[in-house]
């Protein structure tokens, strides 16, 4: 087994899901109604958690502890895309973001129910319940909110048309993407995206909003190389706070 | 009630014999009621309410709102207005004898009767009836369920209920390892004592 190949998997599901996770607890305490707050603050918690798992599973390939990874990298050392990264906006802004990339991740998941990597089947299996509320709960909002008013649907139109380049970024290759493919670990971003799309499209069909053409997006790539926005770093430096200033801090 | 405790203050005032009405809604933005299976093989029971634009939605945000710590196994919600609520009674009658037999009706669908059994308390599903109407309902819950002095009987068309799919049974299955959603995981008490220790 090529190590790296693996690792880098790893490593990019890892951190989108911690970047995300942090990013979408920024709203706790601040959503736009009670009960969403709860609900995006738990899903917020579970990505967190998937992120652990991930780290945890590196860390048995002997990488640092989960901790050592999360909060001591720099930016450049960070594999997610940079969609996950992106500061929030408005509300419909998070929403948007949460549909597209939760898509991807439960069919990324889905596929890897069946990766010969034992570990990550396994997991994919356990996580499948968090992954199929995170998805319910992104696409009733999407058909509830993308069909209700004028305003609800310009807001999400509007969202959707900055947020896409950078949702397709999710898909940026991989150096061994052959190798993953070849070793029955995963089927590839390529496969990935087209599940992605079609799942994508039969959501908005259901509503007034309507998706740009695929072919002439230039998705914003870079971010599984290191290569990361302005906004990435300065969230890492408040999320690592207190464990820079007590490494053994508990709470 | 002459009380100054707030908790004496709110309670429903007791009901008029044969008064079957649809519960109040909240005056806000649409309320539905929440029902949590605790774990399996016991029954439903009812654990609040949230607010929502629409029953696909209020299944949704319930889900976190009542099921985020502890066990859980299923949920169900309803929204508020489909929830039929039969007088209340002061604990001295059954709420049963206060029940009237309605006219016999044609069409039979199923409803889901809960009980109060304590003042106070949150109810409890009993089981399902056919019937008509919730008033014949509960007239036919009374032949079913009569067994002890009840305080207050919901029914509620089981048409009316967004149910958990068999599908979403895995919506739970990691909460218990959950613990870090518990007060009590914090151990906050241990950490004082030892933070209290070494600043002696």
């Amino acid at each position: 087994m090529n190590d790296l190949a693996l690792k880098e998997l790893l490593y990019k599901m890892a951190d989108d899901l911690l970047i995300l996770g942090h990013r979408n607890s920024e709203w706790t305490g601040m959503g736009p109604l009670l009960e969403e707050d709860i609900a995006f603050s738990s899903m917020a918690q579970d990505k967190v958690g998937q992120s652990l798992a991930l780290y945890t599973m590196l860390h048995q390939l002997g990488e640092q502890t989960p901790d050592t990874v999360a909060f001591t990298r720099n930016a450049n050392q960070f594999h997610n895309c940079v969609l996950v990264e992106l500061p929030n906006q408005e509300y419909d802004f998070s929403l948007v973001r949460h549909f597209l990339f939760d898509t991807a991740d439960s069919l990324r998941w889905n596929i890897l129910t069946k990766s010969s990597y034992e570990p990550l089947a396994q997991l994919a299996g356990k996580i499948k319940g968090e992954l199929r509320y995170h998805t319910l709960h992104a696409n009733t909002w999407v058909k509830q909110l993308g069909s209700a008013t004028e305003e609800s649907i310009s807001r999400l139109q509007k969202s959707i048309n900055i947020v896409m380049p950078y949702a397709l970024g999710i898909f940026e290759e991989s150096p061994y993407e052959t190798h993953i493919i070849d070793k029955g670990i995963f089927e590839g971003e390529k496969v990935l995206m087209e599940k992605w799309q079609a799942k994508v499209t039969e959501v908005i069909s259901q509503t007034q909003l309507h998706l740009p053409d695929w072919k002439i997006l230039t998705p914003v790539l870079g971010g599984r190389k290191g290569k990361h926005s302005e906004h990435l770093q300065p969230m890492l430096e408040e999320m690592s706070e207190v464990f820079r200033i007590d490494p053994t801090a508990e709470w | 009630m002459n009380s100054l405790d707030p908790r004496v203050i709110r309670l429903p005032k007791t009901g008029e014999p044969g008064i079957i009405q649809p519960k109040v809604p909240l005056d806000q933005f649409g309320s539905f009621e929440v029902f949590v299976q605790p774990k399996e093989g016991k029954s439903f029971q009812h654990e609040g309410v949230v607010h929502s634009p629409n029953l696909e939605l209020a299944y949704i945000l319930a889900k976190e709102t009542f099921t985020r710590r502890f066990t859980c196994v299923s949920l169900y919600v309803v929204e508020t207005r489909n929830v039929f609520a039969s007088p209340l009674t002061d604990g001295n009658n059954n709420v049963y004898d206060l029940i009237v037999d309605p006219p016999p009706s044609n069409k039979k669908e199923p409803y889901e009767i809960y009980h109060l059994p304590k003042r106070g308390k949150q109810h409890i599903h009993v089981g399902q009836v056919e019937a008509g109407s919730p008033e014949e309902a509960m007239s036919f819950a009374r032949k079913k369920f009569n067994t002890k002095i009840i305080y207050n009987v919901w029914a509620v068309k089981s048409a009316d209920i967004r149910f958990t799919s068999i599908e979403e049974n895995d919506f739970w299955i990691t909460l218990p390892e959950k613990h870090f959603r518990d007060a009590a995981d914090y151990k906050g008490g241990d950490k004082l004592k030892l933070f209290l220790e070494k600043q002696k």
